[in-house]
């Protein structure tokens, strides 16, 4: 709590660091702030390709609209864990010539990233009104479900950030697992691909799967990811006058009891940013003492 | 009111016995059974307070700690036992200028540092002509970092930490920065901090600097203090030492030459 008070004494410091973040991140590229715009873009871009050119006739008529609105939230938790694990050794030069208080670095990382959050939203609502999509009543549910996904982002990131500082391995590990989280997560398909999956029980590692398969599905919905992404689509693109889906859309969790797993995932991204932040105060005491 | 006062602090550090610096490393020191850290003591037992105002030198040879105890007054580091109390706004100047940002701007790293060190964006905006005037640096100040020579870096950031107004003063080896003509004004400004009643702690080599700013000088040797008095007193038995300690290196070396 005390470091928090301290971080709030700092603050000049922080946006000042939050500010370089998004200066730096960008400086020495011909288009500059842009590209934060044009990479999802470009992604986007991709995945048009895929569905609509090379898999035609999959999804609806506003799939994209479906997964640009599922891939932001995904877009920002990964950016920020990926960003924790430099942000220690990145700022060892003023770590070893000042006291700050050390949360400082995960925290302006955190919101570097909401920042970056931000723009991507409006470049979600200038397609969304060339996709003539219209956003929707509940579109204030957008915020709690950003909260949310943002303590469970700081807990994770400042963990990696501590580790990161005593092991350079910690960053590789990190962007290989966020490759694997990719699809772990409902970006690509709709939540009852994953919740519908099931194998028949047969030789001994079938037979395992299927008795395993009922907990990893609860797992996979107490994911505060995926319940962000659940969370943004229904908030953007559902209900209202005209509504991107409809209540059936198999990409709506609307079937599914939501809610349970919502105070689950709150409960889970608050114990993860408390002792993600309760490891990074215990070590970086020791992080002016590294090489 | 003491400014700083530092009661029987020791400082340990843990130096791995390689440089473990990936999981593979750490587990594989971990499986042949290895502790993997061997301690070392960079202060023992130190305990000393200074008064508002004092202008004190650190002296001793490389590794005695003088950056260790210079550290733990700024608070970058902490003791691992002891306390530690600074008064007052305490600007530390170590590693001159390695705290900024290649790729930012002169400005920019101004405007980041100085924050680090305590001051607010506004009283740095209204500081900051000085602050390019003091370091001669007026037409540079918006190109990035990286295009200054060592010089131009350095002088920027001694001046970003005269112009903090700081009541205690660190200094880690950095008065013989730059060319003669800013090593004059750097001395000056010194000067004229010790003339306005601020506290300085200086750690150098160069004993006459230390011996001209300071008037208490604290010898320390492999972590001990060996005197805190007088600093005219302190660099004369400390230059005897060295000499002492030389003429002895010399005589191991006549020995080990003799034949037999």
């Amino acid at each position: 709590m005390s470091e928090l008070v301290e971080v709030l004494r700092y603050r000049e410091v922080l946006w000042n660091l939050v500010r370089r973040n998004l200066k730096v991140r960008y400086k020495n590229s011909v288009l500059g702030f842009a590209w934060s715009l044009l990479n999802p873009l470009l992604q986007i871009g991709v995945w048009w390709f895929l569905f609509k050119v090379i898999l035609p006739g999959r999804g609806e008529a506003n799939f994209m609209a479906i997964l640009v609105t599922g891939f932001l939230p995904w877009l920002f938790f990964s950016q920020t864990i990926l960003d924790s694990t430099a942000c220690v050794s990145q700022e060892m030069a003023i770590i070893k010539k000042a006291y700050f208080p050390r949360t400082v670095l995960p925290i302006s990382v955190l919101l570097s990233n909401l920042i970056h959050l931000g723009f991507a939203f409006i470049v979600l609502l200038v397609l969304f009104a060339i996709w003539r999509v219209d956003v929707n009543a509940h579109y204030l549910l957008v915020i709690p479900a950003t909260v949310l996904l943002a303590l469970f982002a700081y807990g994770l990131s400042a963990m990696l950030a501590a580790w990161s500082a005593f092991y350079a391995d910690v960053k590789f590990i990190v962007s290989n697992l966020l490759g694997v989280w990719f699809f772990l997560v409902p970006v690509l398909y709709p939540l009852y691909v994953a919740l519908g999956a099931d194998r028949p029980a047969g030789n001994w590692l079938e037979t395992l799967i299927h008795h395993a398969l009922p907990v990893i599905k609860q797992l996979y919905m107490l994911d505060p990811v995926t319940v962000a992404i659940v969370a943004y689509r229904s908030a953007l693109l559902h209900g209202g006058a005209n509504p991107v889906v409809h209540s059936e859309s198999p990409w709506l969790a609307d079937q599914y009891p939501l809610w349970p797993y919502v105070v689950g995932a709150a409960v889970i991204s608050v114990a993860v940013a408390i002792i993600g932040q309760m490891i990074y105060q215990r070590k970086a005491d020791l992080f002016a003492e590294q090489g | 009111m003491s400014a700083i006062e530092v009661r029987d602090v020791w400082k340990r550090y843990r130096r791995p016995h390689q440089q473990v610096s990936s999981l593979k490393e750490a587990v594989f020191s971990f499986l042949r059974g290895q502790s993997g850290y061997e301690e070392f003591w960079a202060l023992k037992d130190i305990s000393f307070s200074v008064e508002a105002g004092e202008a004190i030198g650190l002296v001793g040879p490389n590794g005695s700690g003088k950056s260790t105890l210079l550290g733990l007054m700024a608070r970058v580091l902490k003791p691992t036992q002891g306390s530690i109390g600074v008064e007052g706004r305490v600007c530390p100047l170590l590693e001159l200028g390695t705290g900024f940002h290649l790729e930012l701007t002169g400005r920019e790293n101004v405007f980041l540092n100085a924050s680090l060190l305590g001051l607010t964006n506004r009283e740095t905006a209204r500081r900051y002509p000085d602050i390019v005037d003091f370091a001669e640096l007026g037409d540079v100040m918006d190109a990035p970092v990286k295009t200054y020579s060592t010089g131009m870096v350095i002088r920027l950031g001694f001046s970003v930490a005269v112009h903090l107004d700081p009541d205690v003063l660190l200094i880690d080896e950095v008065l013989g920065v730059g060319d003669e003509h800013f090593q004059h004004k750097s001395f000056g400004r010194l000067m004229d901090f010790k003339r306005e009643g601020r506290t300085i702690f200086v750690v150098s080599h160069n004993l006459e600097a230390v011996r001209k700013i300071c008037d208490r000088a604290i010898w320390l040797d492999r972590g001990r203090m060996v005197k805190d008095t007088d600093s005219e007193e302190v660099v004369t038995k400390y230059r005897a030492a060295v000499a002492a300690w030389e003429r002895s290196l010399e005589e191991t070396r006549a020995g080990d030459a003799r034949p037999g």
